[in-house]
């Protein structure tokens, strides 16, 4: 091992701690991200790709309610979780079944609309003329203890801890409700499970509601633990994507280990000096390359098959 | 049915596409940015400000023009901007500043009667949209003379048609063209002698090292190179880092900064402030900021809003260079007039007070300056024939007397004060030092203009 840092100039594993530990916190709000996403194509079929636009914009309104309307802390929080939802699900609602029947791809650049939509409003109504710029803080940012050096926050135990509960009660949910189970039948087979006289729209819309929610939830901690910045935010939705896609968009448990992969490899790449600045690529690169493998396999069973 | 087409198909397209996406959506945001295309509209838009504004002069601003509370009838004299507008990166408060000034002149009494007509035009860091701009200012909107621009890429893509054209452009820089080339002056200094201030106060404390860090955007090997000088010449080793922006990891980055620096090293940054903002954050956070000897960083940290945003813990720990007088300890005539012209006449200046309506104040000021010295007609020639004429004029808001002048390169403002936060606001730590000469662009400068004196009643840091 000293060998290798020796060689290759990598940092010692005393310096790596540190960046494991701010992975790992960004990792677990990744993981309560892909989740939702993940959840949302199984009853739907639809990427969510406005899943960042919507926490970002749910967080610069809780942002203005805290610092212009005066109002509580943990109300303005609620109001964005619920704005994530609302929106969600109205925007489900609207254009689900028009788009129901349509190609996953054009579902996801339906969504991607909704994002540019949403940036633009954030852009007008939260301008950065004058280099104005803003920040949450949350209360649970004042409790602190120390790991490896390091200042560690609530906030950024909450976020691993919220990623793992959510991964968790979301499987549980698909399992055992009766609720998860026809969300799980209409990922197999939407018309079939609607013939056996589930409630389909009913059964999407619980979808719709629990990603935006999700989406308000991560808007809040990412403002806090990244930036409140309408850019930023939408695009964090590449990591969580990149966790989704690892995962196939099937595997909640996958899901959350593989967005725990992306925030940890992305802050532990930082102290290498020559690769640092490509850092940004880690989501990329490992999607890409899990897609790759993943298709690999697929031909190979398919030639099988032809044999 | 959704699920009959491969996931995998579909996820190496969402890959693809989010990566184009996220490509354009860098580019189209914070700070100085590439020539990527955006999302935002390439339609550049335009404005003209009040030629002859009805608004009433007060006595506030009354002393803006020659013939308090006469609105002026003349023959308008027109002038251009160009401000970088989009998602992200907005500069409108510049030129939209220059205009309020220009309303206050014109509802006082003009130039010898003449109003000011400030033709604002908006890009989007598109260089054929840029070069747009400038055709449609002179042959379309016929200006007399460009003041109030302040673009990522105008003084870029531009300064060749200035130069071909005999224009005399008054700006707000940031490109090295702006700097470097003969018909561009600035009000400001730019980030790459910004750097240079930050990091010369910090050398006085003697740190063991400097890491210097700023976004990863064209032109960071032009900025870095004054850091690098000064450095050397200190003989203190220097780290030059550079982030991505918007950085989505500021904990990873403000630890390696501290890092590398080491306890007795030196943080230098050279950002925008949301994105300076999220590594101070993330530092105090991680409780890092005692974890070297000192922060600095670039002009664009000088606002209120980050000293109350980081708190106390930052106090003497984080020098910012600046390059304008602080409007909040100063209260001279020209800051008076600034505030009065902003309160009057700036409705559509949406940052307030601060560096961004400061400089087009100051620009505003210069023009009117300049415009006074004609005695003949307002033509092309004779606006930047007094543009390049501007010598040793007092500002009231930068260190030193302002010149255009005929030279090669153009760093009129080239010494600055340096300001720490105090109990949530920006205060005086150093008074106006000059950039040290160690900079070779500097000395070239000072070499081709001399040194400019210190303006009068502006605090000396020496």
């Amino acid at each position: 091992m000293l060998i290798t840092s020796g060689i290759l100039g990598l940092p010692s594993w005393q310096d790596f701690q540190p960046f494991l530990v701010t992975g790992l916190s960004l990792g677990g709000v990744y993981a309560l991200s892909g989740v939702g996403m993940v959840v949302l194509y199984r009853a739907t079929g639809v990427l969510n790709l406005a899943f960042g636009a919507v926490g970002a914009m749910g967080a610069l309104i809780a942002w203005s309610l805290i610092n212009h309307s005066g109002w509580n802390e943990w109300l303005a929080y609620a109001v964005c979780v619920l704005f994530g939802g609302v929106l969600t699900l109205v925007y489900g609602m609207v254009f689900g079944p028009a788009l129901a029947k349509r190609d996953p791809l054009v579902k996801a650049t339906a969504t991607l609309g909704l994002t540019l939509i949403l940036l633009g409003v954030m852009d007008l109504l939260w301008t950065s003329s004058g280099g104005a710029s803003r920040s949450i803080t949350l209360p649970t940012d004042n409790n602190t203890f120390m790991v490896s050096g390091i200042q560690v926050e609530l906030t950024n135990v909450i976020a691993i801890a919220l990623g793992l509960v959510i991964a968790v009660a979301t499987s549980a949910f698909l399992r055992y409700t009766k609720l998860g189970t026809a969300m799980r039948a209409m990922a197999n087979d939407r018309e079939i499970t609607a013939t056996l006289g589930v409630p389909v729209r009913r059964v999407e819309a619980a979808a719709w509601f629990g990603c935006g929610l999700l989406s308000g939830i991560a808007g809040v901690l990412l403002a806090d633990l990244v930036a409140l910045d309408a850019t930023t935010l939408t695009f964090l939705v590449i990591s969580s994507l990149a966790a989704t896609l690892i995962a196939q968009l099937r595997s909640i448990s996958i899901t959350f280990v593989a967005a725990l992969v992306v925030g940890t490899v992305d802050a532990l790449i930082t102290p290498i000096n020559s690769i640092t600045n490509y850092r940004d690529l880690t989501p990329f690169v490992l999607a890409a390359a899990a897609l790759l493998v993943l298709n690999r396999k697929r031909v190979i069973s398919i030639s099988r098959e032809g044999i | 049915m959704f699920h009959h087409v491969p996931r995998v198909r579909l996820g190496l397209s969402i890959v693809a596409a989010l990566g184009l996406l996220f490509v354009a959506g860098c580019g189209s945001s914070k700070s100085s940015s590439s020539t990527s295309s955006s999302s935002a509209p390439a339609a550049s838009s335009s404005t003209t400000s009040s030629t002859a504004s009805s608004a009433s002069a007060s006595s506030g601003t009354s002393s803006c023009g020659p013939k308090p509370g006469t609105a002026a009838t003349g023959t308008p004299i027109t002038l251009g901007a160009i401000n970088t507008k989009e998602p992200g990166t907005d500069f409108t408060d510049i030129e939209n500043m220059e205009g309020a000034y220009f309303a206050c002149v014109n509802a006082n009494g003009g130039v010898n009667g003449h109003p000011i007509s400030l033709t604002k035009l908006t890009e989007a860091t598109q260089p054929a949209q840029i070069a747009a701009d400038a055709s449609k200012l002179t042959q379309t909107d016929h200006v007399d003379g460009v003041s109030g621009s302040s673009s990522i890429l105008e003084c870029t893509i531009n300064h060749s048609y200035w130069e071909k054209n005999h224009y005399y452009v008054i700006a707000a820089g940031i490109a090295p063209e702006c700097y470097s080339t003969p018909n561009y002056a600035d009000v400001n200094m730019g980030p790459r002698y910004s750097s240079d201030g930050a990091e010369q106060y910090v050398l006085t404390l003697h740190p063991s090292k400097i890491v210097f860090d700023q976004s990863n955007v064209p032109g960071t090997g032009y900025i870095a190179a004054g850091p690098a000088a000064l450095a050397a010449n200190a003989h203190v080793p220097i780290t030059q880092l550079t982030e991505n922006v918007p950085i989505n990891d500021a904990d990873s980055v403000a630890l390696k900064e501290v890092d590398d620096a080491g306890p007795n090293g030196a943080v230098v940054l050279n950002f925008t402030p949301p994105e300076a903002l999220v590594i101070l954050q993330a530092a105090q956070k991680l409780g890092l900021e005692n974890r070297v000897k000192a922060w600095a960083c670039s002009t664009p940290c000088n606002t209120d809003f980050l000293a109350t945003s980081l708190g106390s813990k930052w106090d003497g720990k984080f020098f910012v260079n600046a390059e304008l007088a602080d409007p909040d300890a100063t209260n001279t005539p020209t800051m008076n007039l600034y505030r009065a012209i902003l309160k009057q006449y700036g409705s559509d200046v949406s940052g307030g007070i601060g560096a961004f309506s400061e400089m087009g104040f100051t620009m505003g000021e210069i023009a009117q300056h300049a415009l006074e010295s004609i005695t003949g007609p307002y033509t092309t020639a004779s606006v930047n024939a007094a543009f390049k004429a501007i010598k040793n004029y007092n500002t009231g808001m930068l260190c030193q007397l302002w010149t255009f002048g005929d030279y090669p390169l153009h760093i009129a403002n080239n010494e600055d004060y340096t300001v720490t936060p105090d109990n949530g606001k920006m205060v005086l730590k150093q008074g106006c030092t000059l950039i040290s000469a160690v900079d070779p662009q500097i000395a070239q400068y000072r070499a081709a203009a001399g040194t400019a004196p210190l303006a009068p009643g502006q605090p000396s840091g020496s």
